[in-house]
């Protein structure tokens, strides 16, 4: 079970969320709420099947609704229904189911969940305080808001693509997986927050309507404003800084097949230190790298210099003996670094394990916060598809087992 | 019409917790960036600058990154500081502190020091740190390329040939991380706060936050013991797939997801009609194309690389954005790939108020920021105000809310303290 040391009260006991999210950016928000407590409860139907299910099988032998480890990880900590909203009997369910909750979340491409008969007027009629937050590429409101996303679409509109990579002629690099599927999720979870924090305040729910390209065109801002008041274009710098410049910074071979340091020097003490570790006396004494200022105007020389030295290290072994010099210095960890070597990771216990019905015991990763008083806890894995139908039926919505057994023949639950 | 923190009193000290004073101040909290006298925070520091030319008012990352807050200038280790920061802190309900561990405490100002005001008061006092308030790599020295790289995102990030080094994306995306996870801990304490009428700690770890901000990369470990590769411009993966990312006609770029591969049959047959208007389906129509449009998009096959190089060759005779145009209009997930300035004048964002109007102190026009990613009924997304300049709230705080005369003012600035 869960191995967090907290076993007290968590901040969002009492609150729940009713979630119709898939894929990544809804279920990362509901994660975190479930974390932090809230009592998350997935509805789900064959229909609108969340392709996380089927991705990433543990046992591609036997491949299970309940078998995928990308799923088990995003949904921990949730509870799960299944029902048929088509059918009658199954829509009842979930407005019941509905009329106990805190708030209703949705990821679906904008206007999908009206077409389900889902409209925030709807909803408002079945729990007048509720809170309905949707979450999707362009938002429900605005001109282009029938637009297709995925992480990769919002990333390449809003400007995180273009910032990452080489200058120009080498193409943007972009990101190397849906960052902004966790961001749309993490900023899902700030307004979630935010709307719960205001109707505890105030008795009011609302609507929220969150744009994931919006959350990456927040971290384009100061982008914006240099073209606004120096008419700069954005320009890729590869590893390298323009504000504020200094060298070196960048991304470093180290020994083996594609290991990599990375190095930042913000002061001539620690390129002076830098310097010393590699015993690399040509770099020291060499005019062109006497100051920031000089070395900034050669960076490309400088990296090309440093890298011959960093090619004869272990990675690690030189980051450890880099930061015992007060060099800011960092291995380019993949996961196997992270989760077998990390000693940081490890001293706080960041993959910390819990069960699985189907998967057994595995290890998640932690929410990087902890709360001294009411900290967020890990309970268990993904819940099993419809695993907790039965249970919440009976125990929340006042069905009784004869009812649950009837709905489920009709396959309306 | 209220804002969700409205009333909310936020303190913010240190350079690494800016994003998440923004963050709540666009919520409506009252936030108070607190800086070092005559010194200012490294952001003041940081360019681009107005023309060019640094100076303690000229820094567009500041002028952005604190937005809707109010600034004061405060020494806690000077003179009468301490005692000036006790009375902020009696005052405050929330404490955004990324000073680094012990740092405060070691002048009697952290959260230990004033423990009564956590644990038996009101105040929620959040810790921002690269790795935490304890473990053995606290105390390292770090910047972004440092965290991005140790968190996991770099070595997904790159491009297909390995001989170049994985890349940090730009934009301080370590520090972005870190301030969203201490908003929704701020936020999930005061809501607990409500309740109990207790404050708390929230140790907030940059490591962490990026470490888990890596997708697919965690549970290919932990569920198959393989790692994934950078590849340019599209997901890493355990295996090579197709490109995604194209170069347009105009020289711009195009991001295809899944290779511009449709996922139903009804985009195929719309994607065909229009590649037919340029003569540009090439044997695309023969059945074994259409009949891929349903395999894995994470699964190479030679009749996805054919598809995807007969795209590639179509888009690279287009203008990008009527790519993007047109291929959203048959429901395909295409997208021009724009630099951040570019979304500027787009008339979506524009129809959703996305975007404020603020003065920057220096530069003779107002200019365009970010508010916030989401529309929320109950409250509207608005500017109060532009960016402070360096103690520019001193006298409306420690004058008209602490009550110091002018004659205390006139001695905590001369010790230095204020």
């Amino acid at each position: 079970m869960a191995e967090t040391a907290n076993n007290g009260p968590r901040p969002l006991e009492g609150v729940r969320v009713v979630d119709f999210s898939w894929i990544v950016a809804g279920p990362q928000c509901t994660r975190i709420m479930a974390d932090l407590g809230a009592d998350v409860i997935r509805v789900e139907n064959e229909s609108y099947l969340d392709s996380m299910r089927n991705g990433m099988q543990v046992f591609p032998d036997r491949p299970s609704l309940n078998g995928s480890g990308m799923f088990n990880n995003m949904s921990r900590n949730k509870r799960g229904v299944t029902a048929n909203i088509w059918h009658p009997g199954g829509r009842e369910m979930v407005e019941r189911l509905i009329k106990t909750a805190d708030a209703v979340l949705e990821n679906f491409s904008a206007g999908a969940f009206e077409r389900m008969g889902f409209g925030f007027d709807h909803l408002r009629e079945l729990n007048p305080n509720l809170i309905y937050i949707s979450i999707s590429g362009f938002g429900h409101a605005g001109v282009d808001t029938t637009y297709i996303t995925w992480g990769p679409t919002a990333q390449a509109v809003s400007g995180s693509t273009a910032m990452s990579g080489y200058p120009e002629p080498m193409p943007p690099a972009g990101w190397g997986y849906s960052y902004l599927d966790h961001t749309a999720g993490y900023y899902g979870a700030i307004a979630l927050l935010e709307g719960l924090y205001h109707r505890k305040r105030t008795g009011q729910g609302q609507y929220i309507d969150v744009a994931q390209c919006e959350t990456g065109m927040m971290m384009g801002g100061v982008a914006m404003l240099d073209y606004q008041v120096n008419g700069r274009e954005y320009q890729r710098q590869g590893n390298h800084m323009r504000w504020p410049a200094t060298a070196p910074h960048s991304v470093y071979r180290c020994q083996g097949e594609d290991r990599w340091i990375a190095i930042a020097c913000e002061t001539d003490e620690q390129w002076d230190a830098l310097c010393e570790v590699l015993n690399a006396d040509d770099l020291a004494t060499d005019p062109l790298f006497a100051t920031n200022m000089s070395r900034v105007q050669v960076q490309d020389k400088l990296d090309a210099a440093i890298e011959v030295y960093t090619r004869q290290w272990d990675t690690r072994e030189l980051m450890y003996v880099l930061q015992a010099q007060g060099v800011p210095a960092g291995t380019a960890q993949n996961s196997e670094d992270k989760m077998e070597h990390d000693a940081q990771l490890k001293s706080r216990n960041f993959y910390a394990t819990a069960d699985h019905p189907y998967l057994g015991p595995r290890r998640f990763e932690g929410l990087p916060l902890h709360l001294s008083r009411t900290d967020w806890q890990l309970q268990h894995g993904a819940p099993e598809f419809g695993g907790d139908t039965e249970q919440i039926m009976t125990e929340i919505l006042g069905y009784t087992a004869d009812e649950v057994t009837q709905l489920k023949s009709e396959i309306a639950v | 019409m209220t804002a969700p923190l409205d009333g909310i009193r936020v303190l913010e000290i240190g350079d690494r917790g800016e994003a998440c004073g923004l963050i709540l101040a666009a919520a409506g909290a009252d936030v108070v960036r607190v800086e070092m006298p005559g010194f200012g925070s490294a952001g003041r520091r940081q360019g681009p600058f107005i023309a060019d030319q640094p100076g303690q008012e000229r820094s567009l990352h500041h002028a952005y990154f604190n937005v809707n807050k109010r600034g004061i200038t405060l020494d806690p280790s000077t003179g009468d500081g301490l005692n000036v920061w006790r009375r902020l802190l009696e005052r405050a309900d929330v404490v955004i502190d990324s000073t680094g561990p012990g740092v405060l405490d070691e002048i009697n100002a952290g959260h230990e020091s004033f423990a009564n005001l956590v644990e038996d008061g009101k105040l929620v006092w959040c810790c921002i740190t690269p790795f935490g308030l304890t473990g053995p790599w606290k105390d390292w020295e770090v910047n972004d390329l440092v965290q991005i790289a140790l968190g996991g995102p770099m070595m997904s990030t790159g491009y297909d040939d390995h001989e170049i080094a994985p890349i940090r994306p730009d934009g301080e995306h370590s520090l972005w991380m870190g301030a969203e996870f201490a908003a929704m801990g701020i936020l999930a304490a005061l809501y607990e706060r409500e309740g109990s009428n207790l404050g708390q700690i929230i140790d907030v770890s940059i490591h962490e936050s990026v470490s888990c901000t890596v997708e697919g990369a965690f549970p290919n470990w932990e569920y198959a013991k393989r790692l994934v590769q950078r590849q340019t411009g599209r997901h890493s993966s355990p295996a090579r797939t197709a490109p995604w990312q194209f170069v347009a006609g105009d020289g711009g770029y195009i991001n295809l997801m899944g290779g511009g591969i449709p996922r139903t049959r009804g985009n195929w047959s719309d994607l065909m009609e229009w590649l037919d208007e340029f003569n540009a389906a090439a044997d695309l129509r023969e059945p074994q194309y259409e009949a891929a449009v349903h395999s894995d998009p994470m699964v190479a096959t030679t009749e996805r690389a054919r598809i995807a190089e007969v795209i590639g060759a179509f888009v690279q005779s287009r203008p990008a954005e009527e790519i993007y145009r047109r291929g959203q209009s048959l429901h395909l997930p295409w997208a021009v790939i724009r630099r951040p300035e570019q979304n500027l004048d787009d008339p979506h964002w524009n129809s959703r108020g996305f975007f404020g109007e603020i003065e920057i102190p220096g530069f003779d026009r107002k200019v365009k920021v970010p508010i916030a990613p989401w529309q929320m009924s109950e409250s509207p997304n608005e500017l109060r105000r532009r960016a402070p300049m360096l103690g520019e709230h001193n006298f409306e705080v420690f004058n008209g809310e602490l009550g110091l005369d002018a004659q205390q003012l006139v001695a905590l600035a001369g010790s230095g303290a204020i």
